[in-house]
């Protein structure tokens, strides 16, 4: 990176922390350091439940999701809009009218301690877990792609939110995500500007996506079923396609109610808000924003894949991984299969251009030639790709054979002007920054409230609850970096991890609060047993999915551990008979 | 417990089945809208 990088770099991570700083003023007790005394307005609760969701993969790995795979990856979020609104009318008046610190006090009230336990237990587990893989994730990225420490990156990506985080807790931590969002979408839309600008002088907007499109990038609506005797394949819905109408819908609302609804991060960004109306409009609002949102960040992915068509494409866009081919026994095939993928890639970019200035001869013979040899190239480029694939996922060289979290970085570093790259690469780090500092709130207050408080027999004073609670911050803090730690020596595919783990747990813990909310004569026993079964069939389904043995996404997950709590607990409760919970708040 | 009964409405519409039409309407519109845009750069 170039001095003005660093600059650019160094000062917005600092002023941010600054701000985090001066913005930590709160009263010295748990209703002050975990929701910022319940003062904030719906469009800084809004920002904040938008920062925590939004981590730094979200925006690596968005682009280079388009890139490879199209814009059907948008359909994940529509289950979202509706799962808003069922939250606003059912979670969050129960929240604020029992005035809780996290969301799993309301288990106990409803059912009884040891639900309330497991629960958070479970959040804890997961959370403490994928924030450590949140952080290892980019920091990866970044030290591969620019050559920095591993350690060090770590501890910027994961430690240096924590001065701010321990100090001024909630509303520190919404008050930055707000300023984040906005360095985040300015570096975001410059992207986007520069892509197109950079595009060739007869190549538009609207041009750079009918590229995408004839590649077929742009599937944004996919119906995930298969084609059938008529395509030659087995007929039918997908249930391994991933993102796809039904599942984006249905799957992606279970995920978004659990997710919202039961995941201490999100839930703590709520409950800051002044009001429960100023909390269901921060809610709502995120509702509507989500899918434009996220379809705006995957069109990025669109235009740096048509960009590439005019300029030259790396064979591979993480260059670490060539360089363990070019130590590995495929070194000399490496050579041969580079030099047929730069002539591809030379006739690639002639044919495009010739084809970009000659529109007016489509149709034509010369125009069909050019299609013809443009063909020809992506079948030579498609061949070194998938070789060095293959080669990289040989036990012997022990590589990561999926590069798409790094097309848009790499695509930054090599063609944004100076400046904006370090602009860009802060927004990564205040990205990781909002979601991380969300967490480790969420996992220190759900350890006080939920396991210190509860189950101290210690009273404590408002101000010793408020030390305690920034010694367990700066805790979860150490232990996420830790975990991140480690998390690099595991090995790739993180970011699969961080979903995965996800989707374990939200399931099972959001049929708790399903049970909880409407099935009001169900009593803790049954729930707490159900849960237990079905977290470790939830986590049996995984192993098997694994083997092969069974063939469901990882989305399906949440709708199988909400469904199976829901229907165990209720067949519990009939058959022991003993359904009264100890209170019922509704 | 008062301000929460009163609070308790739908913000900004009368019922909150103005919320759940407005929500499925934007929904379906962008799923309309993307449809749209799925065969026209087909």
């Amino acid at each position: 990176m170039s001095r003005p990088d660093w600059i650019v770099l160094i000062l917005t991570l600092l002023a941010i922390i600054a701000y985090g700083l001066y913005k930590s003023r709160t009263t010295r007790d748990l209703d002050g350091y975990f929701l910022g005394n319940r003062t904030l307005p719906w469009y800084i609760v809004l920002m904040s439940i938008m920062g925590t969701q939004a981590s730094a993969v979200t925006f690596l790995s968005a682009p280079g999701q388009a890139y490879t795979d199209g814009m059907r990856f948008v359909q994940y979020y529509f289950g979202l809009p509706l799962a808003m609104v069922v939250l606003c009318i059912t979670f969050v008046p129960v929240f604020h009218r029992l005035k809780i610190y996290t969301a799993y006090e309301f288990l106990e009230n409803r059912f009884d301690i040891k639900t309330r336990a497991l629960t958070s237990f479970l959040f804890l587990l997961q959370r403490g877990l994928s924030t450590g893989i949140s952080i290892a994730a980019p920091s990866i990225i970044l030290s591969s792609l620019l050559g920095w420490d591993i350690t060090l990156t770590n501890i910027f990506m994961g430690g240096l939110l924590i001065i701010y985080t321990v100090t001024g807790g909630a509303k520190a931590v919404a008050y930055t995500q707000q300023l984040q969002l906005i360095v985040i979408f300015a570096g975001m839309f410059m992207a986007g500007y520069m892509v197109v600008h950079r595009l060739p002088a007869q190549v538009g907007f609207l041009d750079a996506l009918h590229i995408g499109g004839q590649a077929g990038k742009m599937n944004i609506i996919t119906t995930g079923f298969r084609g059938g005797a008529a395509t030659g394949s087995k007929g039918g819905f997908d249930w391994n396609d991933k993102y796809n109408l039904l599942s984006g819908v249905i799957g992606g609302f279970f995920l978004a109610l659990s997710y919202f609804g039961t995941d201490q991060s999100q839930v703590g960004r709520y409950l800051t808000a002044r009001s429960m109306t100023e909390s269901r409009l921060g809610l709502l609002m995120n509702g509507l924003v989500k899918v434009p949102m996220q379809f705006l960040i995957l069109l990025l992915g669109i235009l740096v894949f048509s960009f590439y068509q005019f300029n030259r494409e790396p064979v591979f866009f993480n260059k670490t991984q060539i360089n363990l081919l070019e130590k590995s026994r495929y070194k000399d095939s490496l050579l041969i299969v580079n030099r047929e993928y730069d002539a591809a890639e030379t006739l690639k970019i002639q044919e495009r251009n010739w084809l970009a200035a000659n529109e007016g001869l489509k149709g034509q013979t010369a125009y069909r030639e050019a299609e013809d040899r443009l063909r020809q190239a992506e079948t030579r480029r498609v061949w070194a790709r998938t070789s060095i694939k293959r080669w990289l996922n040989d036990k012997e060289v022990g590589g990561d054979n999926n590069d798409t979290n790094y097309i848009f970085l790499r695509f930054v570093m090599d063609f944004l002007p100076r400046g904006l790259i370090g602009l860009l690469i802060a927004a990564i780090f205040l990205a990781s920054w909002g979601s991380i500092a969300a967490a480790l709130n969420s996992l220190s207050s759900c350890t006080i409230v939920d396991f210190h408080k509860r189950f101290s027999k210690k009273e404590l004073t408002g101000i010793q609850e408020y030390k305690l609670s920034r010694m367990y911050t700066l805790f979860w803090g150490i232990f996420c970096v830790g975990v991140a730690q480690l998390a690099y020596n595991i090995g790739n595919s993180l970011i699969e991890a961080v979903n995965l783990l996800g989707s374990l747990f939200y399931g099972v813990i959001l049929g708790i609060f399903l049970v909880a909310f409407y099935r009001k004569k169900i009593g803790g026993t049954a729930v707490f047993v159900s849960a237990v079964i079905v977290e470790a069939f939830v986590i049996l389904l995984n192993i098997l999915n694994n083997k092969g043995i069974v063939h469901l996404s990882f989305l399906w997950f949440n709708v199988v551990g909400a469904a199976g709590v829901v229907i165990l607990s209720e067949l519990i409760g009939t058959v022991s008979g003993r359904r009264t919970g100890p209170e019922t708040v509704r | 417990m008062n301000e929460d009964m009163e609070e308790d409405g739908s913000p900004l519409f009368p019922r909150w089945s103005y919320w759940y039409a407005l929500v499925i309407g934007f929904l379906l519109a962008l799923i309309g809208f993307f449809y749209f845009l799925t065969n026209y750069f087909a």
